[in-house]
């Protein structure tokens, strides 16, 4: 049996190559230094303990499998959580077509009374385990972060939670950095809106 | 900064780098005089802060387990190219239905070749037949246009009467075979390292 080579000191490029070459250790060490900050982000993105599991389950899959094509001269980081942050796009999306608002009675008039007729199947209101997830999120600043847009979340998220810099998001969310720029500012200023109450 | 001259209040490029603490000394005296920006400031850090002190929350134990039981680890002694194909082929449920249909429709290609040919064995003997003639009369043609061709040349003459004396054939063969020798050892003088330069000091 081969000697145990200690993993945590060496950088993500090392690990990916060992990785490469077929040791099943690198590939679980890529495993623990990221599910944490891949699973928190999955999280606070789909508001779903067992959704963000799967998503994360599956952001790992689709990394470690195409570990081939990882080209190092980009940060392992980046690419992780590009893969991550697509398959939560991807599912609030798919989730947000899903959404069926079904026109509301025809003998409504004003915009308030097709509202109030509509009938609304898997709408934005919380489920009660919805509500359960947010008071695991717990306090008001995850509650503000849960109404920002997606978009916008991801940018907070990265750049105030993960400490990413601009152009690292800008490369995993694949936007210019401009857009980033404006994103970030505009969630401050939507969660400092948020939570003006609390600083009263 | 951002606003008009009178005011000039902090804008989003100020606000990140006041947050990244790298304001400038211009900054500082603004922030010294301005109750606006002085009030964003602080409330752009608090919430920078609570949001740097948010959990980092953790998925079930077997996460772990749960992925690499979906992961295909190449086998280092595997050629690579093939490792590739295998995992592209298994990469999908679609991939898996577009490879299983190929090599349905090559199982069934080559049954019904099988199939054709136990049926008509006679007619494949005499293609064969055929053919095998023609490949020979071919060859021939061929085989006899080169020698032609070979005799045609000018030097064949000086050729022939060379080789029909062994003893200019031993001086010839002597030196070609010197020849060779000398040219590869002027070879490996032309392609040879050259030793590393001495330094010498000048002066």
């Amino acid at each position: 049996m081969p000697p145990r080579v200690d993993l945590a000191p060496k950088t993500d490029q090392e690990i990916v190559s060992l990785a490469r070459a077929g040791e099943e250790a690198a590939y679980r060490e890529l495993i623990r230094r990221y599910e944490r900050p891949l699973f928190s982000l999955l999280f606070r993105m789909v508001r779903d303990r067992e959704l963000a599991e799967d998503l994360a389950q599956e952001t790992f899959v689709k990394a470690l499998n195409a570990i081939e094509s990882y080209r190092p001269e980009f940060k392992f980081s980046s690419w992780i959580f590009k893969i991550a942050n697509n398959a939560a796009i991807d599912h609030l999306r798919r989730r947000e077509l899903d959404t069926l608002s079904l026109e509301g009675s025809p003998q409504a008039e004003t915009p308030e009374a097709i509202e109030a007729t509509a009938l609304q199947i898997g709408g934005r209101q919380e489920s009660p385990l919805a509500e359960v997830e947010a008071r695991e999120l717990g306090g008001q600043i995850e509650a503000a972060i849960a109404q920002l847009r997606p978009e916008y979340r991801s940018c907070i998220l990265l750049r105030h939670v993960e400490g990413r810099a601009y152009e690292e998001i800008a490369e995993i969310l694949n936007l210019p950095l401009g857009t980033v720029k404006t994103y970030i500012h505009r969630a401050r200023n939507e969660l400092r809106q948020a939570l003006a109450h609390l600083r009263e | 900064m951002t606003g008009n001259s009178a005011s000039p209040h902090f804008g989003p490029d100020e606000l990140d780098i006041w947050l990244a603490g790298t304001p400038s000394p211009e900054m500082r005296n603004h922030i010294d005089e301005c109750c606006t920006c002085l009030e964003l400031v602080r409330a752009e850090e608090a919430l920078a802060a609570e949001l740097a002190a948010l959990p980092l929350y953790a998925p079930k134990a077997d996460l772990a387990d749960r992925v690499m039981a979906s992961v295909y680890i190449p086998d280092p002694f595997a050629i690579r190219s093939l490792q590739a194909a295998r995992r592209r082929l298994l990469a999908s449920p679609k991939a898996v239905a577009i490879a299983a249909t190929i090599a349905l429709v090559l199982l069934g290609s080559m049954t019904a070749s099988a199939a054709w040919t136990l049926a008509n064995r006679e007619t494949l003997v005499a293609a064969g037949n055929w053919l095998a003639g023609e490949a020979a009369r071919w060859a021939w043609v061929g085989l006899r246009s080169a020698a032609l061709n070979l005799t045609e040349q000018p030097w064949f003459t000086g050729f022939r009467s060379l080789v029909e004396s062994p003893g200019r054939l031993a001086l010839a063969s002597a030196a070609t075979s010197l020849m060779y020798v000398s040219g590869i050892l002027a070879l490996r003088r032309l392609l040879a390292v050259p030793p590393q330069q001495v330094a010498h000091a000048n002066g």
